[in-house]
């Protein structure tokens, strides 16, 4: 049995006291950041019931109640922020990837809590491979969410959207690794190619993401 | 294998007129088209997802459908797009004509609620119902006009012609004949790759109009 709980509060606690330390300035990042890892511990639990409670095997259960779960909660705190808050586009793009980001870190370091961390080239292309796909799915939700939000009754229709997009995505993603063999390298390239696409057309069509 | 290829030609067709309905809006910067980049994504996204499980797996999901989250995605992009290309006064125009869509349309979601899951029929059906009635409102609309805005009828067909597919299709899929093209659920799929690509020059013609 993992306490993940408790590898949460472990985590958290030096990133609180940095935090505090750093002021005021820098609280909305640090939030976002534990925003996301509570979304990631949260999922957990929440994965755990749904599986129980469709008495889904490992697989099914990756491939088809985690994404959704875990793309749910990873967009809760940013509607949140959207909601309360109500910032501008740019800012939206960097609270979606932090909160990604927090979310991808905290899963990784579970993943190891787990299978222990022994093999350092199978977790580095892990590492990159799922810290990637949740990069992509907030990039994704992140650019569209700056988009849509600036036009008032594009925005449930758009948020809807979007959530499902980087549901399938993920989903997509978690099929490929669960069927396991030479298909879940393909998957751990899949978003690091998604990635460098994104960025090298961004770069060379010298598109403006928050216009 | 008929149906591996099915969904593999639906998803390159859908995935390059995203490509392309993408090209438009980083060109025109227009909503229609970033909506329309939308609507192909989310539908080659699921797509792929469906055609990977098949492939993989030799079965359909079996706790939950994540494609489906994908069409329903697809189909809100598709009714928003409808509703951002269509005029005040297109709005407000009536015609009895219109009633055919649920009169065609309900006794198939009744069908479909015998045969499967029930919340997924009524938000896919209604939501491509409500694409039709528009659609069928649009055309007759269009049908009016005169000049470019008479383009419009374009855009209205091939909507009009992807939700009909779409009924054909889920109608066939209660009467599964056989795995092969003897099938006409395939050759209703085909159809429907051949609307959906077609939906894009049909919108390049409406966003001119």
């Amino acid at each position: 049995m993992t306490y993940i709980e408790n590898i949460f509060v472990c985590i958290a606690a030096p990133l609180l006291v940095t935090a505090l330390c750093m002021g005021k300035k820098h609280y909305p990042a640090f939030s976002f950041c534990f925003a996301g890892m509570a979304a990631c511990l949260l999922s957990a639990y929440i994965n755990t019931f749904f599986a129980r409670l469709y008495s889904a095997d490992i697989i099914n259960a990756t491939t088809q109640i985690a994404p959704v779960v875990e793309e749910i909660m990873k967009l809760l705190p940013l509607l949140f922020y959207l909601l309360i808050f109500e910032p501008k586009a740019e800012k939206i793009g960097a609270a979606v990837l932090i909160v990604a980001a927090g979310f991808a870190t905290f899963e990784n370091i579970c993943y190891l809590t787990q299978n222990g961390a022994a093999q350092l080239s199978f977790l580095l292309i892990r590492g990159f491979g799922t810290g990637a796909m949740h990069i992509v799915c907030g990039a994704l939700v992140g650019l569209g969410l700056a988009y849509v939000w600036q036009r008032g009754w594009l925005r449930i229709a758009g948020t809807a959207g979007l959530l499902c997009a980087a549901i399938t995505f993920h989903a997509t993603y978690n099929l490929l690794i669960a069927y396991g063999g030479t298909v879940q390298y393909v998957a751990y390239a899949l978003p690091i190619l998604t990635i460098a696409v994104g960025v090298g057309a961004g770069k060379l069509l010298k598109i403006k993401p928050y216009h | 294998m008929v149906e591996l290829f099915d969904n593999a030609s639906q998803f390159l067709a859908t995935l390059l007129a995203g490509i392309g309905a993408g090209i438009l809006f980083y060109k025109s910067r227009k909503q229609a088209y970033f909506l329309l980049a939308c609507f192909f994504g989310t539908y080659s996204l699921a797509t792929l997802y469906w055609t990977l499980h098949v492939l993989l797996f030799n079965q359909t999901p079996q706790v939950f459908y994540v494609s489906e989250l994908g069409w329903v995605a697809s189909s809100m992009f598709l009714l928003t797009l409808e509703y951002t290309l269509s005029t005040p006064e297109e709005r407000k125009f009536k015609h009895p004509a219109v009633w055919l869509v649920p009169i065609i349309c309900v006794p198939q979601l009744l069908l479909y609620l015998c045969h499967g899951d029930i919340l997924f029929n009524l938000l896919i059906c209604g939501m491509t119902m409500a694409a039709a009635w528009y659609s069928v409102r649009g055309l007759l609309y269009a049908r009016r006009q005169s000049g470019k805005l008479r383009d419009m009828q374009y855009f209205h067909i091939a909507v009009l012609c992807i939700c009909a597919l779409e009924f054909c299709l889920w109608t066939a899929s209660c009467f599964w004949v056989s795995d092969t093209l003897t099938n006409p659920y395939f050759w209703f799929d085909f159809l429907l790759t051949a609307a959906l690509f077609a939906l894009l020059p049909a919108t390049r013609k409406a966003v001119g109009a």
